[in-house]
């Protein structure tokens, strides 16, 4: 007999039936969406042009430091809500249906060093097709930390409190460069030839971004080119701790599940779900604190309803609990410290060695 | 003008052309980095049902021939539609549409009900092959309905070069005499072309007046209200129905036909097993697929190799243009009859012949 990972046990069939009433639930949501999802995202964009002007122009008068404080306030808001609201969106083709190349989830480039394009593919496809898949969804861990006792143990591990640190001030330079096989590189398996053209265009995206935020608008700035250059800084760093804390927050809480590769073999629609539910975590918080996390507060319904606009999740969230209740299954939300507490604890915990766990034999169905 | 091009191009790489639009909006509606923008700067209404919509363009609008047709794109609710129409160009910086209202068409409607002036739409490039004719030999015109916009162009152009002194004829079908658009202007263009000779033809008039006549563009009308058919040059615009019953009246007694016929988009439904054309815009193929497959597997049993990811309507990688058909989206987003930017072949099922940007 297998091991099922959901702490109520589902039948095949029970699993089904749970999966046709989330595929109920969005095809009401779907037949609704219309002109207030345009003219939100619309408004999403025209914040952060505004808010991006007033930063910008706040630190232009940097040399006071409580116009240099607001500044790089408001030029990290501007960054983190186009980042996540309205880039993260947007490239999952949320918007796709208003046919608006500004909103089009193909074309989209966001504000970070890294490309629409790899991103596309590490989170559009790996992450959220293989969710919590052991050696399939490369955000487990981003090949630099041990999050959970299924990950063998290494010597390397000890210090991944540190390396924690450092890669969530960096946390945009890690996407960047997600996708580029440097592990296969080390390890010989491709040339420094192959590395190189891989990295072209991320090379690119990375020197663009450099030369806005570090050379241009210090230098528009004239005599404050200094206070210009670390709002900048800032800004981006402040982004950069944001987005890791809501991200990590998503999938790495005290009671996500991982899976053995063996839960992708003859999938259904209904276990696809599960998986979603059982391998993510949600915030609580008010509206304007969902707004900047870009809705990911709402990681189990994002994961879910990929396609459908961020604003919805919050009313998707009430009926999915209400589902989620009827089939016993756990619902993981907390506040954001509770989440971050647990996702702190198992970066602490994991660093050091523990009993191995496995995977083996561990299905989503219970007969 | 002159002075803006080159600046344009030397500080193009430091300019995100949606930021710089974002902005521009705020002093101009219709200025724009690199899109072809109008601005509406009035509006009339021309006759039952029908708008004309004047347009002052942005430097990016090209300005097509008279008779030839532009798509436009307005937002509806939310979402870009896009839609063909004949414009008439009185100047490079002034354009007119005249839109009639399609029962249930939602761009016609918005177009002729919501638009209002200061709203801004975005017009293609011009395209079509009905423009000016040969001046030296007669010309006969049928339109029914809005095929009137094209050969409007054509007629004021000719009015205004005074080019032609051949015969005109215009045969101009309408449901009832409130329906006919332009029709002072018509009756009063034979001062200008001394040569043009208008027969309105109402088919669902109760009573009609004296010069006014009643029938289908059978071969039988057509004889009798031109005469001298052999040596005409013979364009027609107006619904499929209408240009196939013109075409096959004329057929072998004109000199040239050409002809544009508009069809609204077809809702039938199709039959799971029945066999779907798929026309694949980049590569030029057309292929034959069954409808009740999704478009990922059916394209690939065809032999082509579109990218794809997850397979299960998540990741997007895809999706591609559709340019024209109606599809359904398998994961319970209905029946879609417009072109789109992006279809996930793999949730999409097609409900008729499409055409795809692959």
């Amino acid at each position: 007999m297998s091991k099922s990972v959901a702490r109520q046990a589902l039948s095949a069939a029970e699993i089904e039936q749970f999966g046709a009433e989330i595929d109920a639930l969005r095809e009401r949501t779907l037949a609704d969406i219309g002109e207030a999802d345009a003219r939100y995202i619309r408004r999403i964009h025209a914040t952060v042009r505004y808010t991006e002007l007033a930063g910008r122009g706040l630190l232009f008068f940097g040399i006071f430091p409580p116009a240099w404080v607001l500044g790089t306030l408001l030029l990290a808001l501007s960054k983190i809500l186009e980042n996540m609201e309205l880039g993260h969106n947007v490239m999952h083709g949320q918007y796709d249906w208003m046919n608006d190349p500004r909103f089009d989830g193909k074309t989209y480039e966001w504000d970070i060093v890294g490309t629409s394009d790899s991103w596309r593919k590490t989170h559009n496809f790996k992450h959220h097709t293989y969710t919590n898949v052991k050696g399939m969804d490369d955000d487990i861990g981003y090949g630099l930390l041990r999050l959970f006792p299924e990950q063998r143990w290494r010597p390397f591990f000890l210090g991944q409190p540190l390396y924690a640190v450092v890669f969530a001030l960096l946390f945009q330079w890690g996407v960047a460069i997600q996708d580029l096989r440097l592990g296969a590189y080390f390890a010989g398996r491709i040339s420094r030839d192959e590395l190189g053209e891989q990295f072209r265009p991320i090379g690119r995206k990375m020197r663009r971004q450099l030369l806005k935020d570090y050379v241009f608008f210090p230098l528009v700035a004239g005599p404050f080119f200094l206070p210009v250059l670390l709002g900048n800084l800032v800004a981006n760093g402040l982004r950069n701790l944001w987005t890791f804390m809501i991200i990590f927050c998503g999938h790495f809480t005290a009671k996500v599940a991982v899976f053995p590769k063996s839960v992708l073999k003859d999938e259904s629609r209904g276990q696809w779900y599960l998986r979603q539910l059982l391998g993510s975590s949600n915030l609580r918080g008010g509206r304007v604190f969902h707004i900047l996390s870009g809705n990911l507060s709402h990681q189990i319904e994002h994961h879910l309803f990929p396609d459908i606009p961020a604003r919805r999740y919050a009313a998707l969230s009430k009926e999915i609990q209400a589902i989620c209740q009827r089939y016993g299954l756990h619902y993981n939300t907390g506040s954001l410290w509770v989440q971050f507490g647990q996702v702190v604890w198992r970066i602490l915990r994991y660093a050091l060695p523990s009993k191995p766990a496995s995977l083996e034999g561990r299905s989503l169905v219970s007969d | 003008m002159s002075v803006i091009r080159p600046i344009a191009r030397l500080i193009s790489p430091l300019v995100n052309p949606v930021v710089f639009d974002f902005w521009a909006a705020h002093f101009t509606p219709a200025l724009s980095w690199e899109r072809p923008l109008a601005k509406v700067v009035a509006r009339e209404v021309v006759a039952r049902d029908t708008v004309t919509l004047i347009l002052r363009p942005n430097r990016h609008v090209r300005q097509g021939l008279p008779g030839q047709h532009v798509n436009v794109t307005a937002a509806v609710e939310g979402v870009r539609l896009t839609r063909s129409y004949s414009p008439d160009w009185s100047s490079r910086r002034r354009l007119a549409l005249t839109i009639k209202r399609v029962p249930e068409g939602r761009m016609s409607s918005w177009l002729t009900q919501r638009c209002r002036v200061g709203d801004v739409l975005e017009i293609g490039p011009a395209f079509g092959d009905m423009t000016p004719p040969d001046p030296a030999q007669p010309w006969l015109f049928l339109a029914a309905g809005s095929g009137i916009t094209p050969l409007i162009s054509l007629l004021r152009h000719a009015a205004e070069q005074r080019a032609s002194t051949a015969p005109i004829t215009l045969l101009y079908w309408a449901r009832t005499r409130a329906d006919l658009c332009f029709l002072n202007e018509l009756g009063r263009l034979h001062e200008r072309l001394p040569g043009f000779r208008l027969h309105t033809i109402l088919t669902r008039e109760a009573s009609l007046l004296p010069h006014e006549r009643a029938g289908r563009p059978d071969a039988a009308l057509l004889a009798e209200l031109v005469p001298a058919l052999d040596g005409q040059l013979a364009y027609a615009c107006g619904p499929a129905g209408f240009v196939g019953a013109v075409r096959e009246g004329l057929a072998g007694k004109v000199a040239s036909f050409s002809a544009e016929a508009f069809t609204p988009p077809a809702l039938s439904p199709v039959t799971e097993s029945q066999p779907v054309r798929v026309t694949l815009a980049r590569s030029g193929r057309e292929l034959t697929i069954p409808a009740g497959m999704a478009l990922l597997p059916a394209l690939e049993a065809a032999g082509e190799r579109p990218a794809y990811g997850c397979r299960m309507g998540i990741c997007n990688t895809c999706a591609c243009g559709k340019l024209a058909g109606s599809t359904e989206d398998l994961l319970g987003g209905g029946i879609n009859p417009e072109p789109v930017a992006a279809l996930r072949l793999c949730v999409s099922r097609a409900r008729g012949d499409i055409s795809l940007d692959l």
